[in-house]
């Protein structure tokens, strides 16, 4: 083969190879005319909406809890939209950015699916959002709380990126206060897992802490995998703090609880949790030392949600015999139902029953829903910010998992 | 051609120092520079956190006890791991989850002790009951694992074993995520071990002297078994030169089978320590302490026994004492976030200055 026939097959294979990875290109099919492309569903095949969530490990509750969410939104839709089923596939991205990667990636390359809806952890909706929306899929978080991917300045890899949660940045000034306010502690020592999500929050907790005159002793971070915190937790003794303000997730926390009453010099200090350990794991990892650990944690007590919210626990204990087994459910069955009002503004479906969807006219779309959600109002900003926090605190009350039921235990302690 | 051996980055002897210096190559540079690195950082951190008074003699206690306690399973776990590359020249990756086996049987039996209470009454017994459920299952799936994956590998060049064993560690998780979930599951507390007592000003938490204590019982044992029996002995003359063995009438399979139970028990061990410290089992737990004890092992020497021993206790130790002790006294923030880095970098210095480990390969004769 002549050298310049072989360069020129090199390059079209290469091409081949990235096209999964470029831009989605402006295209007309059928009716439908987009800028970034148009997804064709021919009569009778599934709406495929792909999810991605944590759903095993430590926090696999936070994630399953949400994938039961958006189930029972499509449930309550009659599994159906646009005249076509629903298809709801749902990728374990394992709570970290490698994981969301990976996911997003498996989805990215799925020329069929229309959207996706998840996660529930920022470090992998971080890693995930660029490469979906490069596919031109759009993608509603359903407990993705970091701040950055709905801030202002976020690059336009994130254009595609919603929420139907709130920001950090409300829960992390919020808990600031309480620690300062209400438990009137002075001196507080931090500890994050490198998470965006954690990382982000004690940051704005620390930030608005020092505002109202407390003192940030350190800032200590972990690894998600630790499991000896011996070491780091003689270290904060020497420190003497009032509070430990620790917002990350089920493992780290269940050790940290676990182990402080093996270090001498904690014995009066406070330990506060927040958002990512909202689960029975939390119970079964931490045994005993659950008991009165507190959390900061969106309000979702009834009369704080939705009016709809006790009916959709009816239905979620109905179809899987058991209670919300996490928080972020009725933002996820929001998410859900911000998926199906989108899609059904956007499609056009032809005489011969297939139906056309503009990839752009779907995103737009999503950022214009606005509705009255289970999880309290639904209206996005520029910037993918859709809802707002309700703060509230929780104390672990039972060291039996069986015990689990958001309100009663953990028990609604503030406000 | 000469046959002597050089230690990369060092200089040669009978050579000036010009001569030396036009021979330095960019990888000398890198690696001088990255020794002078970690000694102006372990130096200076350390001078720097000592005159501070920030941590007195009770805190380095407690940071040295809870790097040996956590050492001991890391020497555990590493024993299989240098037993087996002794014997089979074999990195038996799937050692970390033969380990998180023996810790899930175990579970089921000590929550069962714990629910009938079992475990309060009679403690000694529902832990010896608990260690047998572990080592038993433990050493079954270790001895299957040889038996199924590994021995069709055994005369097989090349990367065939060690992806084999990557593929065994794959099969063992998902298995056990498929049979008992994928959540975490929390093993009681021995309220007897869980509260501390005071020497001479000194906090001792009980549970970290019944780890240490029966780690050094264990490994002691091994040792002993290694040193002073027939089967030791074999397992010594395999590790040598296999043939060789085979020729002067030693049953190799079984020399194999034998590594693999003592790996195995060894590995039940740790599981149910580890798991009566740290308390939460799922069905990854094997990944990060096996991969951690793998460098212990090399630290140590693999294939050395007491390499893997002194390896797991010296990587427990700088874990725990490390992040404080080099890093606070520098002013380096949450250095708890930098425990792995201390702890790789140890080894990676390690090996540049005794490529061997600490106590080198234990051979007659330079392998292959």
């Amino acid at each position: 083969m002549p050298l310049g026939l072989r360069r020129a097959s090199l390059l079209a294979a290469c091409a081949a190879l990235l096209s999964p990875l470029s831009h989605a290109q402006a295209a007309t099919v059928g009716p439908v005319t987009d800028d970034i492309g148009v997804l064709t569903i021919p009569k009778g095949a599934p709406i495929q909406i792909a999810g991605y969530w944590v759903i095993s490990g430590a926090d696999a509750a936070l994630g399953t809890d949400e994938v039961r969410g958006v189930q029972i939104a499509f449930k309550d839709h009659g599994d159906m939209i646009a005249g076509h089923p629903v298809k709801l596939s749902v990728e374990d991205d394992g709570c970290n950015a490698e994981g969301g990667q990976t996911a997003a990636t498996k989805i990215a390359a799925n020329p069929n699916v229309v959207l996706a809806i998840g996660p529930a952890c920022s470090s992998s909706a971080t890693a995930a959002a660029p490469i979906l929306w490069k596919q031109g899929i759009a993608d509603i978080g359903t407990a993705t709380t970091a701040p950055k991917l709905t801030a202002p300045d976020r690059k336009p890899e994130y254009d595609g990126y919603v929420r139907t949660v709130y920001s950090d940045l409300d829960q992390g000034k919020s808990d600031a206060g309480y620690v300062y306010n209400d438990m009137k502690a002075r001196k507080v020592v931090t500890i994050h897992d490198g998470s965006p999500f954690a990382q982000q929050l004690a940051a704005v907790m620390a930030d608005n802490f020092k505002k109202l005159g407390g003192e940030v002793l350190s800032v200590e971070a972990i690894a998600p995998t630790d499991v000896d915190m011996h070491p780091l937790l003689t270290r904060i003794a020497t420190e003497k703090p009032d509070v430990v303000y620790l917002p990350i997730f089920v493992a780290a926390t269940a050790q940290i609880i676990r182990q402080k009453s093996e270090v001498s010099g904690l014995e009066k200090t406070t330990f506060i949790g927040s958002s990512g350990v909202m689960a029975p794991d939390l119970i079964s990892a931490g045994g005993p030392a659950v008991v009165g650990f507190k959390i900061t944690y969106p309000d979702v007590s009834p009369d704080a949600l939705g009016k709809g919210y006790p009916a959709f626990v009816a239905k979620y204990k109905e179809a899987y015999g058991e209670g919300p087994i996490s928080g972020y459910n009725a933002n996820a069955y929001d998410a859900g139902v911000m998926a199906i009002t989108a899609i059904e503004k956007v499609a056009v479906t032809a005489a011969d029953g297939t139906t056309y969807i503009g990839k752009k006219a779907l995103r737009d779309a999503i950022y214009a829903t606005k509705f009255e959600g289970l999880s309290g109002p639904i209206a996005c900003d520029p910037h993918g910010e859709c809802a707002a926090f309700k703060p509230a605190v929780y104390e672990y009350t039972n060291a039996d998992p069986a015990t689990f039921d958001i309100g009663k235990n953990p028990k609604k302690i503030f406000p | 051609m000469s046959t002597s051996t050089l230690t990369p980055g060092l200089p040669a002897p009978g050579r000036t120092f010009k001569q030396n210096l036009a021979r330095l190559t960019f990888v000398d540079v890198a690696l001088w520079t990255l020794r002078l690195l970690v000694l102006v950082v372990v130096v200076g951190g350390t001078i720097g956190t000592l005159i501070n008074t920030k941590y007195g003699v009770a805190q380095w206690f407690d940071f040295i006890m809870f790097g040996v306690t956590i050492g001991s399973i890391y020497a555990q776990i590493a024993l299989g791991y240098t037993m087996v590359y002794g014997v089979l020249r074999l990195i038996n990756f799937a050692h970390g989850d033969i380990m998180m086996t023996g810790a899930f049987s175990g579970y089921f039996i000590a929550t069962s002790f714990d629910r009938s209470g079992f475990l309060g009454a009679h403690p000694v017994l529902a832990v010896l009951g608990t260690l047998a459920v572990s080592v038993t299952v433990s050493t079954a799936i270790a001895v299957l694992a040889e038996r199924v994956a590994y021995r069709p590998f055994r005369h097989v060049r090349g990367l065939a074993p060690l992806i084999c064993a990557i593929g065994v560690s794959f099969f063992l998780e998902q298995t056990f995520r498929g049979m008992f979930g994928a959540s975490v599951k929390s093993y009681p507390d021995l309220h007897w071990a869980s509260a501390s007592f005071s020497v001479a000003g000194l906090n001792v938490p009980k549970i970290d002297l019944l780890v240490i204590g029966c780690a050094i019982i264990s490994m002691t044992v091994l040792y002993l078994v290694i040193h002073h029996t027939k089967m030791g002995t074999a397992i010594r003359a395999v590790s040598e030169d296999t043939e060789a063995a085979a020729l002067m009438g030693i049953d190799v399979n079984r020399v194999v089978v034998f590594t693999f139970m003592l790996g195995g028990v060894m590995a039940g061990i740790a599981g149910v320590f580890y798991a009566f410290v740290f308390k939460q089992i799922y069905f990854y737990m094997g990944f990060t302490p096996g991969i951690k004890a793998f460098g212990a092992a090399v630290l140590g020497g693999i294939g050395s026994v007491p390499g893997a021993m002194i390896g797991g206790f010296f990587l427990g130790i700088v874990e725990s004492v490390g992040p404080t002790l080099f890093f606070d006294g520098i002013g380096i923030p949450a250095p708890y976030q930098l425990r792995d880095l201390i702890a790789f970098t140890l080894l990676i210095m390690v090996l540049i200055f005794r490529p061997n480990g600490l106590l080198g390969e234990r051979l007659a004769k330079p392998r292959a």
